[in-house]
């Protein structure tokens, strides 16, 4: 029954053309444009750091945090910005002659910068800030703590200038996310990359979605077939699954073979670890897949239409359609990131290549683990379900 | 209007001797409630061995919800249900062995072919390759389907996918069949292949429950039949049995162009009639005894000078019977 079941649902899925387009076709097919698009943005980068201009006023001057951090990107053979430093209105000239990509003053102790258009260096240069501007949050809520610290012991004579200073050095050496972008270790690409190799485990869900339809006998007339069968619903569904995985295997190691031979990415030495946070990935796709397809009440072309919905917004959220775009999600709505799948492939994937850090990456994996386990548990309540209200 | 008939001449004591056959499907006081409505109301009925029963009822009298709830696809309010004499559930898998199902739904897979199809459903109880591969051959024959085994679902037309629908459902050799509505939607040629393919199917010792709102049908291969409506059994018992309640022995028609109303009151004053009516086209007059009518109406229209193109006699329907008991037409 098993193999009787497995045949037929690899069957169910590999001529089913609408399916082998979005998980197989569709992830090659971006793979391929974007390396056509972007290919050249890193080397065209590593070449061009992006012009920019400082306001050098008291504001500016009294700004350790954006005058050390800008100071210290903008030095060195891979700097990141030529800065200008100048006054308002000469900075504003050169703007509106385009000599510079962006502006950058301190009004009120925040930073304000003004872009003449929306490019990738515009979209790095405000990247950069914000990022210093967390830092520089950081820093000041440390700061406080400290002094409050010292307060409560009884040291009240303190080197206020030398505890800022000393924290903001610590921060930025320790800061992980500002030497992200730096040029010898940002490539856009790449992001794009990690993006669609988070789309591509996701995918999955499709696969395990279409065969869970076909078993369902309140979604679909075959699903009607199956339930009045001799046969128990765990024996379909399982090898129904098991197919699905094995289909999602094969589109991934064709995926990774075009990555690796053709659009010639280097995974380096993380290549086994990024095996399994795919595998992981995966099945967390098709978790999600069967519990489209269980909880959600809506016809079958719906259900795909929503799934793959849900699955490009999870890769919106991730940075796939914009850089910035994950990290403005991380900072302003959190929680979607924290639960967005897509983003945790994604996290799993710079934890590897840019932050290097074992824990973020094993946290990654299991978070996904655990969003399989979670999401696949509600759903068994529904594919234990064998009579309906209606049909 | 409604009222529960039933004939009086026992099909099994009548037709087929006093032997009563045994009871595969048994369901008492079966209800079944969406909300305010009742989509079945209080059903009882048995199916026997080796017997074509027909569930006959216009579209939405709870044909299908019936079906549905004896294979415990659908949760019912109240009522129960045995099968092969033990209660039929959800799990109850030894029951579901021995049943094949072909609903009104084309139930196939657009990437399989028709072969695939029927080994694929097939699989689901045989287990046995080579078993299963004389089991959908013989289906295929059952059906006549055997020139387009390597074709797919789509390359069909709606006869030849009504066709492999039943293949995918009988291809195990269920003793129990259920077909809910299965010509709907398809050619005469493909009707009759189909409705012989049941007939051929009770021969070989499967016991049938199909149901239809073609009376036509039901008169051709149902050994009994059950008129339903709303959820209720309004009649039940043979085809002969049941075209007597309609209190009908005749019906003749005339077509007539143009008839004044007066017509249609001097017409049911003919000696043996129960009922005229006039559509715009066609006098029906409605006899309770079948003798000599045909003259009496021709005098009766030639006297008048009422100018006919046609004129033909009939044997009441199940529509008629229908119309008699709930004030409607089967189809309306």
């Amino acid at each position: 029954m098993f193999f009787h079941n497995f045949r037929y649902s690899l069957k169910l899925l590999l001529k089913n053309k609408q399916l082998v387009f979005w998980t197989l076709a569709f992830p090659i097919i971006m793979a391929v444009l974007f390396n056509m698009a972007f290919s050249n943005i890193d080397n065209t980068e590593k070449l061009d750091p992006i012009d920019i201009a400082v306001v050098e006023d008291d504001g500016f001057k009294n700004s350790l945090i954006y005058k050390n951090s800008l100071e210290s990107l903008s030095k060195g053979d891979d700097r990141l910005f030529n800065i200008t430093y100048t006054d308002e209105k000469k900075a504003k000239e050169l703007l509106t002659e385009h000599k510079v990509t962006g502006c950058f003053k301190i009004v009120k102790n925040e930073p304000v910068l003004t872009v003449n258009s929306n490019g990738i260096n515009e979209t790095v240069f405000c990247y950069v800030i914000d990022e210093i501007k967390s830092t520089g949050d950081l820093v000041t809520t440390l700061g406080t703590e400290e002094i409050k610290r010292n307060i409560a012991s009884g040291k009240i004579n303190m080197d206020y200038e030398a505890i800022f200073t000393d924290l903001t050095e610590d921060v930025l050496e320790s800061d992980a996310n500002i030497k992200d972008v730096s040029v010898s270790n940002m490539s856009y690409i790449m992001i794009e990359y990690y993006s669609l190799i988070a789309m591509a485990c996701m995918y999955s869900g499709l696969l395990s979605m279409t065969l869970i339809n076909y078993r369902l006998a309140n979604v679909s007339a075959v699903g009607k077939r199956s339930a009045v069968s001799s046969a128990k619903k765990i024996s379909i569904i399982f090898p129904s699954l098991c197919a699905s995985f094995l289909v999602q295997l094969v589109e991934l190691a064709l995926l990774y073979a075009v990555l690796i031979f053709y659009v010639h990415t280097d995974f380096g030495n993380e290549f086994p670890k990024i095996i399994l946070l795919s595998l992981v990935g995966s099945v967390a796709g098709l978790s999600v897949g069967v519990a489209v397809s269980v909880l959600i009440k809506a016809g079958e072309n719906a259900k795909f239409t929503g799934l793959v919905g849900v699955i490009m917004a999870g890769c919106f959220f991730a940075g796939m359609m914009g850089v910035m775009m994950k990290n403005v999600i991380d900072k302003n709505v959190p929680v979607i990131n924290k639960i967005n799948p897509v983003a945790m492939i994604t996290d799993g994937l710079y934890a590897l290549y840019y932050y290097n850090s074992s824990e973020r990456y094993l946290f990654d994996v299991i978070s996904l683990a655990v969003f399989s386990a979670v999401i696949l548990l509600i759903s068994i309540r529904g594919l234990r379900r064998q009579t309906y209200d209606s049909i | 209007m409604l009222s529960v008939q039933f004939c009086t001449d026992n099909f099994f004591t009548s037709e087929r001797g006093s032997n009563v056959p045994e009871k595969i499907i048994e369901v008492k006081g079966l209800t079944k409630e969406y909300k305010e409505l009742k989509a079945v109301d209080d059903l009882s009925f048995d199916v026997y061995e080796k017997e074509i029963l027909g569930l006959l009822g216009p579209n939405g009298s709870g044909k299908s919800t019936t079906i549905n709830s004896i294979l415990s696809l659908l949760k019912y309010s109240s009522g129960s249900i045995k099968i092969f004499g033990k209660e039929m559930t959800p799990s109850a898998y030894d029951i579901k062995r021995d049943i094949g199902v072909i609903f009104q739904e084309v139930a196939v897979f657009e990437e399989l072919t028709v072969y695939d199809n029927i080994d694929y459903f097939c699989g689901l109880y045989i287990r046995d390759k080579k078993k299963r591969r004389e089991y959908v051959e013989e289906a295929i024959e059952v059906v006549g389907i055997g020139d387009y085994k390597k074709f797919y679902p789509k390359q069909l037309s709606g006869g030849l996918l009504r066709r492999l629908n039943i293949a995918c459902g009988i291809a195990h050799k269920p003793k129990l069949i259920f077909l809910d509505e299965p010509t709907v939607a398809v050619d005469p040629q493909s009707r009759n292949h189909i409705l012989e393919g049941i007939k051929k199917l009770r021969e070989n010792g499967a016991t049938i429950l199909y149901t239809t709102h073609y009376m036509e049908e039901v008169e051709q291969i149902c050994d009994r039949i059950i008129i339903i409506d709303k959820g209720k059994i309004i009649a039940e018992g043979s085809s002969d049995s049941l075209k007597r309640l309609a209190n009908i022995e005749e019906k003749i028609s005339a077509e007539i162009h143009s008839l004044p109303e007066k017509a249609v009151e001097d017409a049911k004053k003919l000696k043996y009639a129960t009922d005229a009516v006039y559509d715009g086209t066609t006098l029906s007059v409605s006899y309770s005894e079948g003798r000599d009518n045909l003259t009496r109406m021709v005098d009766f229209l030639r006297n008048n000078n009422y100018h006919y193109k046609k004129l033909y006699s009939e044997r009441p329907t199940l529509n008629d019977v229908f119309l008699e008991l709930t004030g409607k037409e089967l189809r309306d």
